[in-house]
C-alpha cells in the first residue's frame, strides 16, 4: 500500500519534471476532447436524425415484400427509387403485423416519386385569358373584365415578342430549326394585328398560342417530387407531430395531397421570394452579413437578374400599380418596372430588412407566389412500373410539416398523397378505374380513339372543377379538349363524380396494394427482437414480409449518418495510433533519461514488477489528469454549446441538426468512453517502455556520467 | 574472522563487438566481517567490475563469488535482488539519489522495498539515520536543494538504513572536493565502528585509501598485493 503511494507521489512529481510528459499531456488531452466533444455532437445529431426518421415517416419498423429485388429506401436511393415489389393486400400484413404484441400502429404507404410541371407562366396566362374569354362569352359585358381582357392580351405579346427574340438570339448558336409553322405561328402572335383580330376569334388564337407557341416556353420546369401515398387519417394519428400549415387535412376517406411545406417553399414558389426568405433566414438565425458573406452578395445579385420571372407574371395593370408602390417604397422617379425591381433587389446590410418588407407588400401580393396554389388541382405523371407514363388528378388540399423538423430536409421533403391515387400512379388499377375503362371501350370503341384524346381522358382527363379549382397541366399540354364533346355519359361523368368527392371506405382503402409500411412499437427499445417477431409470423401466414429498422429503411441517407460515424471514428481512431506512437515514443525516451535512476533502483532492491508498475502508474496518472481536464472542459464546451446552438450553416446541414441549430447534450457514455480509451491507449502505449525499463540492468547505476 | 565476501579465481569478459575484452582476470578475494577495505587501482584496472561482482549486479564468467554465504552464481534474477535489498548497501560515486523524491523519502526507499516495516519503524530508523549523517533538519528537502556532500551523507544514510551487513562504494568521494570526500569516509568509519558494518569503497585517492584498514591494489584485471595498514595512520 505504502510502495503504492510511493509510486503514485513518484508520478505526480515525475508529471511536472519532464516537459515530455507536458507534451503528452497536451495530446491525450486533445484526443479526449475530440472524442467528447465529437462524440457528443455526432450523438446529439444521431438522436435528431432518428427523432426525425422515426417521427416523420419510417416509424421504428419498416416492413415490405420480402420478394423486392432492392432494400427499401423510404428517403430514396443513391440512383432514384428503390425497385420495391408491391404487398398485393395490405388488409393481410395488417393481420400479420397485429398478432405481434409490441405493435403499436401500423401504417400502410407506398412511396414513390413522379415529376409535376408547375405550369408555366405563358401556360397560367393563357388559362387566365380564356377563363375570362369564357365569362365574356357568357354574357359578362363589365368593362372591369374588358379591361383585364386586354391587359392580359398585352401582356401575352409582351411575352411572345420576348420568346421570339429568345428563339432567333438561340437560332444564332444552334444548329436546331423550328419547324415552319411554329416560326409562323410566333411572327403572327407578335404583331400588333394579330391582336386587334384577336376579339373577333379568340379561341382560334388562344389554341393556336397553347398549341404552337407555348410548349417553346422554357421557365417551366419539370418537377420530381417525392411522395407518400398512405392512408392519410392513419398517417394523421400515428405521426402526431404532423400539423397543416396552410389549408386544410385531406377530408377523411377522400383522395387529396398535401405538399409538404419545405418542398413547396423550395421547389414552387417564385425564386426571388423564396432567395429573399433564405437570405432573412441566414441573417436573422445565422447572424451572416453582407460584408462578410460572399453567399449573401452572389444571393443578392442572382437576384437583381431573376427580375423576369416577376415580370412576366404581371400585366399592365399589375405593372403600373408595383411600379407606383415601389416608387414610394424606394423614394424613386425611375418608371422602368425592371429598373425598379432591381433597385429594388439590390440589397445589403442596412436596407435588407425594409427591403425585404417592400418586396412583400408591393411585388408578391401582386404574384402567384407559387406555380401551385392550395386548392388547385394537379397533374401527376410517373412510370409505372411496366414502362408507361400513368396520371393522376388530386386536388392539393394544402401542406404539412413535422413540429419541431421544421426545416430537416430530411422530413420536409416527402408530400403526402391519399393511398387510392397513389395504386393509380402505380400502374395498380382500381376497380372503379378498371370500371370505367371497361365502359369507354364498350361505347367508343379503342380503336376509334384518337390518340391524342385518348391519352388525355386516360392519363390525364376529367377536370376537377367539383374542387372548383384550376388545373395546373404536367409536361406538354395535350391540347385543347372540349370535355363535353367528348365521351358523353358514362365515363366522364363517373370520374367527375368519383375522383375528388369519393369518400373510401376503411376497407377499400386498405385491402390493396401498397410497398410498404410503418410499424410503431409499445417499447422501441426491442426493435430487433420485433423484426424477428414479425418476420416469423410473416412466415407462418404465408406472406412475403421483411422487416427492416427505421435505420436501414433510411436507406442511404441512414448509411450517412452511418458513414459520417465511421469518419469520425476512423479519424479518432488515426488520431489515437499517432497517440500511441507519440506516448510510446515520449516515454521511451523519458525512460532513457531515467536509465540511472531506474538501475539505482533495481541496485538498491527493487525489482523488476515494481519497475514495471512505476512506469505505468505514471502514465496511468498522466492520463487520468489530462483526461479529467479534457473531461472538464469538454463538458464545458458541450454545455455552451448546448446553449448557444451549432449553426447549421448550408441547409444540406438541417437534415442533421434538425433544424437551423444543433444543440448536442453531454451523454455519460461518451465520458466513459473518452476516459477508457483514453487511459487504455496510454496503457497501451507505456507497455513496451515499461518493458524496456524492466530491462535496465542495475550496473547501470554505477556506471559513470561521460 | 568469517568472512562475508569470498571470491575465488574469478574472470570477467566483456564483448566489445567481436573482440574480448578481460576485465578481472583470475581474482581471489576474502573480506572479512567488520572489515573496512579499499579497493585501488588506475582506471581501468577493474575497481568497478570486481564491486559488481561483490554487490550482485553482475556475475562473473568464471570463478566463485560468495556474498554472505551465498553462491550468486546459483541464485536467479530475482534472488539477487533480494540478496542485495537485504544484504547490501550502495554508496554510488554520482550519489544517485531520485530526484523527485524528498531527503527523508529517498532514505525510506529500501525499507519501503523490503515491506517488512510499519510507518512509524520505518520513519524512526530514517530519521536515525539522518541524524547520524547530521541532515535530520533537511528531511523534507529534495536533492537539487543539497551541497554535493550533503547528497552523498543522503546516500550513505540510503545504504545503510537496512541495517546491511555490507557497503559498497564505488568512488563515493571523486565526485567532491578533498575536505568534503574526507568527511564522508569519517562518516562510513564511524558506522563500519559503530554498527560494525563491512565497508568495501573502491578510489584511486591515496588520501582516501589511507583511512582503510587494508588496500587492495589492482591493476590490469590482477590483484598486485593487499596491504594492511594501521589505523589512523594517515590522520
Amino acid at each position: 500500500m505504502s510502495t503504492l503511494k510511493l509510486l503514485v507521489t513518484i508520478a505526480f512529481r515525475n508529471l511536472r519534471a519532464s516537459f515530455v510528459n507536458l507534451l503528452i499531456g497536451g495530446i491525450i488531452f486533445f484526443g479526449s476532447l475530440l472524442v467528447l466533444v465529437g462524440g457528443s455532437i455526432l450523438n446529439s445529431m444521431d438522436v435528431a436524425m432518428s427523432k426525425s426518421i422515426i417521427g416523420s415517416v419510417a416509424g421504428h419498423i419498416q416492413v415490405y415484400s420480402s420478394r423486392s429485388k432492392d432494400d427499401l429506401a423510404i428517403y430514396g436511393a443513391m440512383g432514384g427509387e428503390a425497385d420495391v415489389e408491391a404487398l398485393q393486400d395490405f388488409s393481410q400484413v395488417r393481420k400479420v403485423l397485429e398478432k405481434v404484441p409490441n405493435v403499436k400502429q401500423v401504417v400502410p404507404m407506398g412511396i414513390n416519386g413522379a415529376l409535376i410541371a408547375g405550369g408555366n407562366t405563358i401556360d397560367l396566362t393563357l388559362a387566365d385569358l380564356r377563363e375570362k374569354v369564357n365569362r365574356r362569352r357568357s354574357g359578362d359585358q363589365s368593362p372591369e373584365l374588358e379591361k383585364q381582357i386586354q391587359s392580359l392580351k398585352g401582356h401575352l405579346q409582351e411575352i411572345v415578342k420576348q420568346l421570339k427574340k429568345d428563339r432567333e438570339n438561340a437560332a444564332a448558336i444552334s444548329v436546331r430549326v423550328l419547324e415552319a409553322d411554329v416560326t409562323q405561328a410566333m411572327d403572327r402572335a407578335a404583331t400588333d394585328a394579330f391582336w386587334q383580330e384577336f376579339d373577333q376569334h379568340p379561341l382560334d388564337d388562344l389554341e393556336l398560342l397553347e398549341n404552337k407557341i407555348a410548349p417553346l416556353s422554357t421557365d417551366a420546369d419539370l418537377l420530381y417530387l417525392r411522395y407518400v401515398g398512405t392512408n392519410l387519417d392513419d398517417f394523421q394519428r400515428t405521426f402526431d407531430r404532423m400539423e397543416i400549415v396552410d389549408g386544410t387535412a385531406v377530408p377523411p376517406g377522400h383522395r387529396g395531397f398535401l405538399f409538404a411545406k419545405q418542398w413547396y417553399e423550395a421547389a414552387l414558389k417564385v425564386k426571388v421570394a423564396r432567395r429573399l426568405d433564405e437570405m432573412k433566414e441566414k441573417i436573422d438565425v445565422n447572424h451572416q452579413t453582407f460584408a462578410r458573406s460572399d453567399e449573401l452578395r452572389q444571393n443578392a445579385k442572382d437576384n437583381q437578374t431573376q427580375t423576369r420571372e416577376i415580370l412576366y407574371q404581371l400585366d399592365g395593370l399589375k405593372k403600373a400599380a408595383m411600379v407606383a408602390d415601389l416608387q414610394k417604397g424606394l423614394g424613386a422617379t425611375e418608371s422602368d418596372p425592371d429598373k425598379l425591381l432591381r433597385m429594388l433587389l439590390d440589397t445589403n446590410d442596412q436596407n435588407f430588412q425594409d427591403r425585404y418588407k417592400l418586396f412583400y407588400d408591393a411585388v408578391a401580393s401582386r404574384l402567384q407566389l407559387y406555380r401551385v396554389r392550395i386548392g388547385d388541382t394537379l397533374t401527376i405523371q410517373a412510370f409505372t412500373r411496366s414502362g408507361y407514363v400513368q396520371s393522376v388528378n388530386v386536388k392539393v388540399y394544402g401542406t404539412y410539416q413535422f413540429k419541431g423538423l421544421e426545416k430537416a430536409a430530411l422530413a420536409g421533403d416527402l408530400n403526402l398523397m391519399d393511398l387510392m391515387s397513389f395504386r393509380d400512379l402505380y400502374g395498380y388499377l382500381s376497380p372503379e378505374r378498371m370500371e370505367e375503362i371497361k365502359k369507354m371501350k364498350a361505347q367508343t370503341g379503342a380503336q376509334m380513339i384518337d390518340r391524342d384524346k385518348a391519352e388525355a381522358e386516360l392519363f390525364g382527363g376529367g377536370d376537377a372543377d367539383g374542387a372548383g379549382g384550376r388545373r395546373v397541366v404536367a409536361q406538354a399540354t395535350p391540347g385543347v379538349i372540349d370535355e363535353s364533346q367528348e365521351l358523353g355519359g358514362g365515363a366522364g361523368e363517373l370520374r367527375r363524380k368519383d375522383l375528388t368527392s369519393r369518400v373510401y371506405s376503411r376497407e377499400e382503402v386498405e385491402g390493396g396494394v401498397v410497398l410498404n409500411a410503418a410499424v410503431l412499437l409499445k417499447d422501441p427499445s426491442k426493435i430487433n427482437q420485433t423484426i424477428k417477431e414479425i418476420e416469423a409470423r410473416a412466415k407462418e401466414d404465408g406472406v412475403p414480409l421483411k422487416a427492416v429498422s427505421w435505420q436501414q429503411a433510411a436507406g442511404f441517407l441512414g448509411q450517412l449518418v452511418l458513414f459520417m460515424k465511421v469518419v469520425l471514428y476512423l479519424a479518432v481512431t488515426i488520431l489515437f495510433v499517432v497517440v500511441l506512437v507519440i506516448i510510446n515514443n515520449a516515454m521511451m525516451m523519458a525512460t532513457m533519461q531515467r536509465v540511472r535512476e531506474i538501475g539505482t533502483m533495481r541496485a538498491i532492491g527493487a525489482q523488476r514488477s515494481m519497475v514495471l508498475w512505476m512506469v505505468l502508474i505514471e502514465t496511468v496518472v498522466l492520463a487520468l489528469v489530462f483526461g479529467v481536464a479534457a473531461v472538464l472542459v469538454g463538458s464545458g464546451i458541450v454545455g455552451l454549446l448546448h446553449r448557444v446552438g451549432i449553426p447549421a450553416v448550408s441547409p444540406y446541414l438541417y437534415l442533421f441538426f434538425s433544424g437551423p441549430r444543433l444543440y448536442p447534450d453531454l451523454g455519460v457514455g461518451v465520458i466513459v468512453a473518452a476516459t477508457v480509451v483514453v487511459s487504455l491507449v496510454s496503457a497501451i502505449s507505456t507497455l513496451y517502455p515499461a518493458l524496456t525499463a524492466t530491462r535496465v540492468s542495475p550496473v547501470t547505476a554505477m556506471q559513470q556520467d561521460e | 574472522m568469517s568472512s562475508i565476501v569470498s571470491i575465488v579465481n574469478v574472470v570477467k569478459e566483456y564483448q566489445l563487438g567481436k573482440v574480448t575484452v578481460p576485465a578481472l582476470r583470475g581474482v581471489s578475494l576474502e573480506v572479512g566481517v567488520g572489515e573496512f577495505i579499499a579497493v585501488a587501482g588506475p582506471s581501468g584496472s577493474g575497481k568497478t567490475t570486481l564491486l559488481n561482482l561483490i554487490g550482485c549486479v553482475d556475475t562473473a564468467t568464471s570463478g566463485v563469488v560468495q556474498v554472505a554465504g551465498n553462491d550468486t552464481s546459483k541464485l536467479s534474477e530475482s534472488e539477487l535482488t533480494d540478496l542485495r535489498l537485504h544484504v547490501i548497501g550502495f554508496i554510488f560515486q554520482s550519489f544517485n539519489l531520485v530526484s523527485v523524491l524528498s531527503v527523508f523519502q529517498n532514505v525510506e526507499f529500501p525499507l519501503l522495498l523490503q515491506r517488512r516495516h510499519t510507518a512509524a519503524e520505518r520513519r524512526q530508523r530514517v530519521m536515525e539515520l539522518l541524524e547520524q549523517v547530521g541532515l535530520h533538519t533537511h528531511a523534507a528537502h529534495r536533492p537539487n536543494e543539497l551541497s554535493g556532500g550533503q547528497r552523498q551523507r543522503v546516500a550513505v544514510a540510503r545504504a545503510l538504513v537496512t541495517r546491511p551487513k555490507l557497503v559498497l562504494a564505488d568512488e563515493p568521494t571523486a565526485n567532491l572536493d578533498s575536505q568534503t570526500g574526507a568527511t564522508i569516509i569519517d562518516l562510513m568509519k564511524e558506522l563500519n565502528r559503530k554498527e560494525g558494518t563491512t565497508f568495501i569503497f573502491s578510489t584511486h585517492d591515496a588520501k582516501v585509501m589511507s583511512h582503510a584498514n587494508a588496500v587492495v591494489k589492482l591493476a590490469d584485471g590482477v590483484i598486485q598485493g593487499r596491504e594492511k595498514l594501521e589505523p589512523g595512520a594517515a590522520a
